[in-house]
C-alpha cells in the first residue's frame, strides 16, 4: 500500500483564529495557491517550508504532517 | 488563478497565434509558388517583432488587471512545475533535432521531396522543421505548466 503525505494545517488554521490561507502563504513566503495544493495533498511541500508552518503554529513537524 | 497561471495561458495564446501565422504563409506560398528566401525572412522577422510586442503587451495588461501580484516572486512548487515544463520541452527538441539530421542523412530521398514542394534551399528546410519542433516544444511546456497548476502539482 503506498504511503502518503497529509497535514493538519486547515486545523491550525482554524484553531489560530481562522488563519486565512492568504495569511498564512504570506507568513511562509509562498503563494495562497500553494497553501491550497498542501492542504489537499496534492502537494508536499520542502523541508523549510514545512518548518515555517511548524514553527508559525509553534507545534512540532510531525503535528502537522504525517507519513500515512 | 493564480497571476503565473493567467500569465502561462496568455502565453501558450500568444505562441501559438504568432507561429500559426507564420506556417501558414509558409504553407500557402509554398502552395502558390512564391515562397523565396526573402519571403520566408520577413515572416521570421514578423514572428520576432510580433512576439516581442506582444509579450511586452501582455506583461503590461496582465499587470494592470492583477496589479496586486505583478511584483509577484515564484516559489518553491512555481519552480518545480516550470521545471517540469523545460523538461518535457527540453526531451521533445532534442528529439525534433536528431529526427531534423538523421532524416536529413538517411532519406534523401524524402528530403528532395521537402525541397520541391517548398521550394527553397535545402539548409532552410532543416530550419523550418527545427522550428516545427521548437513550437511543440514550447506549446508542451506551457500545456504541462498548465496542468500542473490546474491539477495543484
Amino acid at each position: 500500500m503506498t504511503k502518503k503525505i497529509t497535514n493538519n494545517i486547515r486545523r491550525l488554521r482554524f484553531d489560530a483564529d481562522e488563519m486565512t490561507q492568504q495569511m498564512l502563504a504570506d507568513i511562509v513566503g509562498v503563494s495562497r495557491q500553494t497553501i491550497v495544493a498542501i492542504e489537499k495533498d496534492k502537494y508536499s511541500p520542502s523541508l523549510e517550508v514545512a518548518f515555517k508552518i511548524a514553527n508559525y503554529f509553534n507545534v512540532p513537524l510531525e503535528t502537522v504532517f504525517q507519513y500515512n | 488563478m493564480s497571476y503565473k497561471e493567467r500569465s502561462i495561458w496568455v502565453s501558450l495564446a500568444i505562441t501559438l497565434y504568432i507561429w500559426f501565422n507564420y506556417f501558414s504563409t509558409i504553407y500557402w506560398s509554398a502552395k502558390d509558388n512564391s515562397l523565396t528566401i526573402e519571403n520566408m525572412q520577413s515572416a521570421l522577422l514578423t514572428v520576432v517583432i510580433m512576439t516581442i510586442v506582444l509579450e511586452i503587451l501582455h506583461h503590461i495588461v496582465i499587470a494592470i488587471i492583477d496589479n496586486k501580484n505583478a511584483n509577484y516572486d515564484e516559489d518553491e512548487r512555481d519552480k518545480l512545475i516550470s521545471l517540469k515544463g523545460s523538461q518535457i520541452a527540453y526531451y521533445i527538441l532534442s528529439f525534433t533535432t536528431i529526427i531534423a539530421v538523421v532524416h536529413l542523412l538517411l532519406f534523401p530521398v524524402i528530403n528532395k521531396g521537402l525541397v520541391n514542394l517548398l521550394n527553397l534551399p535545402n539548409e532552410y528546410i532543416l530550419m523550418n522543421i527545427i522550428i516545427f519542433g521548437a513550437l511543440l516544444a514550447e506549446t508542451a511546456k506551457f500545456s504541462t505548466q498548465l496542468f500542473f497548476y490546474r491539477r495543484g502539482f
